[in-house]
């Protein structure tokens, strides 16, 4: 059988020709070429749904600290560390001399969106939590995770600090969830049959872009998976109950 | 605390198993859907050694499948997410069954220790192959004089010796139970020499010329497909353990003095209340298992929290025999041939 190599193993990897900025004069061995057409016209799309997605979150996290005013302080400082990715992942952009996609980011996250401000306007704090806490950071959690190993070393080393606060992120929303569990259950798994297919579908929707930076769909939704049932884990669900929930982002 | 990372032996099966245990959306779902599903922990178990000692485990399905074996990527990322979940469950010591194991050594993940947050601790992880080697060599030992055969002057068959559990068994079998010869067979000539040297006896042979030899054959190598026996060219009788995995060779061999006994399989004393390992097919679930799977629980009752089995060719006959101690004192016996049924009535029958 084949030896594996590196985790990062991928599609079309090679031996770059070495990049702008900080990507030169790394270590690029195994590596996509950061440098081609095809690789900046995916990045312009999957850099943009990063950035918005952290605005995304930013605002978020100040909506629900409208739903829960006695957390509204420590929702702030978590909205503001999201600010803070959305620059970090800026800086990847222009380090590659890559413009986002930012319109089509917006209409990525549409649906997301929509159903969060649904929620926000009937005051479902629960629903709010799962899209944005569970949902949004574990879709996060396990993208940044299997990009660093396919990352430029400038992104990597932001991405890397970024994924650290992710964790921080998600443990705010399960932490929360597991204190009020049994008066949450029936809204979470409602929310859950929601909005886990649309994670599902944004995600169809970027593999193709997502295969040229050398991250594929497979692992993706394995990835993210596990971040969502490990949180659900956390918040006191069985393991059948999350097996049952989990399905419907393999499925739905 | 103890763990079991296993898996089912086909597609069809995991789905069927899936169904059966309530995951009815996997059940549902096609082989891209199990590519890209997270491991389970199914089932938690308590189980009471022979001693009164009582201890806890846990049983992983990996959602991996054998026919994934052709994805490497995805048979990687299958073992080192259960091996993750096993460890983040605080387990101390899992066992890796079934193809886990021979992943993580084929594919050399040992080099892969970081696992998105979490270090792997190998530690915590042992292959089971010293158990399994011990039950193989218990299971001759005890079999075959039952079939007639005088091990002292019997050809034995280690086909896959050069492998971890292959070497273990060749080491006991020509140190502790002195057979008459020692047949190796193997894929690659300088291993097979090395082993021969280390052994200081045994004779390297191709499969087919083994066979025809051989009173006791021991299958420690996965079974190509496409294998076939020529059963008019074994000897009569001729016992065979079937030690690899899958287990496919009764199909290929039993019969007319063709005895083939599932080999690295255990019984426990007494039934445990898991659903387990009816997902690993075994005649008897409530108490059958694989041996890699009870050292985990061995090294749980003994409190040897350490990868007792670890890497390749590191198995030696204290090892074995210490391991084989432990497997003893808290009730479990190698699985061993089933009654024959007399031959008149066998007709009767017929």
């Amino acid at each position: 059988m084949p030896a594996l190599d590196t985790p990062a193993m991928s599609l079309d990897i090679q031996t770059s020709s070495l990049g702008a900025g900080e990507v030169a004069g790394a270590d690029l061995a195994g590596l996509p070429d950061f440098t081609t057409d095809l690789y900046k016209d995916a990045y312009s799309r999957i850099n943009a749904i990063v950035i918005e997605g952290e605005q995304e979150a930013h605002d978020n996290y100040m909506s629900l600290g409208t739903l829960l005013p006695d957390e509204a302080e420590e929702l702030a400082r978590l909205a503001r560390m999201e600010l803070k990715h959305m620059k970090g992942f800026q800086a990847c952009a222009r380090n590659l001399s890559v413009t986002a996609d930012m319109p089509f980011a917006k209409t990525f996250f549409l649906p997301l969106h929509g159903n969060f401000q649904a929620a926000l306007a009937e005051g479902k704090v629960v629903t709010c939590l799962l899209i944005q806490a569970l949902l949004i950071e574990a879709f996060a959690i396990s993208a940044y995770h299997i990009y660093i190993p396919v990352a430029d070393p400038f992104a990597r080393k932001i991405t890397e600090g970024v994924v650290r606060d992710e964790y921080t992120h998600l443990n705010y929303g399960q932490e929360w969830l597991k204190a009020n569990l049994e008066a949450s259950r029936a809204e979470l798994e409602q929310a859950n049959r929601d909005n886990l297919p649309l994670v599902r579908r944004m995600l169809e929707q970027v593999a193709g872009d997502a295969a040229v930076i050398g991250m594929e769909k497979e692992s993706l939704i394995e990835d993210f998976l596990i971040a969502y049932q490990e949180a659900l884990t956390e918040i006191g669900f069985s393991t059948r109950e999350i097996a049952r929930m989990a399905a419907a982002a393999l499925i739905g | 605390m103890f763990g079991l990372i296993g898996h089912s032996s086909s597609f069809e099966e995991a789905r069927r198993k899936a169904g059966a245990l309530g995951y009815e959306e996997f059940a549902a779902g096609d082989l891209d859907v199990w590519c890209s599903a997270p491991p389970q922990l199914l089932e938690t178990v308590s189980v009471t050694s022979l001693t009164g000692k009582t201890i806890e485990g846990v049983y992983i399905d990996s959602c991996f499948v054998p026919e994934m074996l052709s994805r490497f990527k995805t048979a990687t990322r299958k073992v080192q997410n259960a091996m993750e979940l096993a460890q983040k469950s605080g387990i101390a010591i899992t066992a890796l069954g079934g193809f886990t194991s021979i992943i993580f050594e084929n594919f050399d993940l040992s080099k892969f220790q970081q696992i998105r947050s979490t270090t792997l601790e190998w530690e915590r992880f042992t292959t089971g192959n010293t158990h399994t080697a011990w039950v193989i060599c218990r299971q001759v030992e005890t079999n075959a004089p039952l079939l007639g055969i005088d091990l002292s002057s019997a050809k034995v068959a280690v086909v896959g010796a050069t492998g971890d559990i292959g070497s273990g068994v060749c080491r006991w079998l020509s140190q502790r139970t002195g057979v008459g010869e020692l047949l190796l067979v193997a894929r690659q000539r300088q291993r097979l020499l090395d082993l021969q040297s280390e052994l200081g006896c045994g004779r390297i042979l191709p499969l087919e010329d083994a066979l025809a030899e051989a009173n006791v054959v021991v299958w420690v190598a996965s079974l190509p497909q496409t294998l076939t026996i020529d059963r008019e060219r074994l000897q009569k009788p001729c016992l065979m353990i079937d030690g690899g995995y899958p287990k496919n060779l009764d199909a290929k061999a039993a019969g007319d003095g063709v005895h083939v006994l599932k080999g690295g399989v255990v019984e426990f004393f007494t039934d445990i209340d898991w659903q387990m390992m009816e997902v690993a097919e075994m005649a008897n679930p409530k108490r059958q298992m694989f041996a890699c799977f009870a050292e985990a629980m061995l090294l749980e009752f003994e409190g040897w929290h350490t990868n007792f089995s670890w890497g390749r060719n590191n198995i030696t006959v204290e090892s074995m025999e210490r391991i084989g101690s432990a497997s003893l004192r808290h009730g479990f016996q190698p699985l061993g041939l089933e009654p024959a049924v007399p031959q008149p009535l066998a007709a009767a029958v017929a």
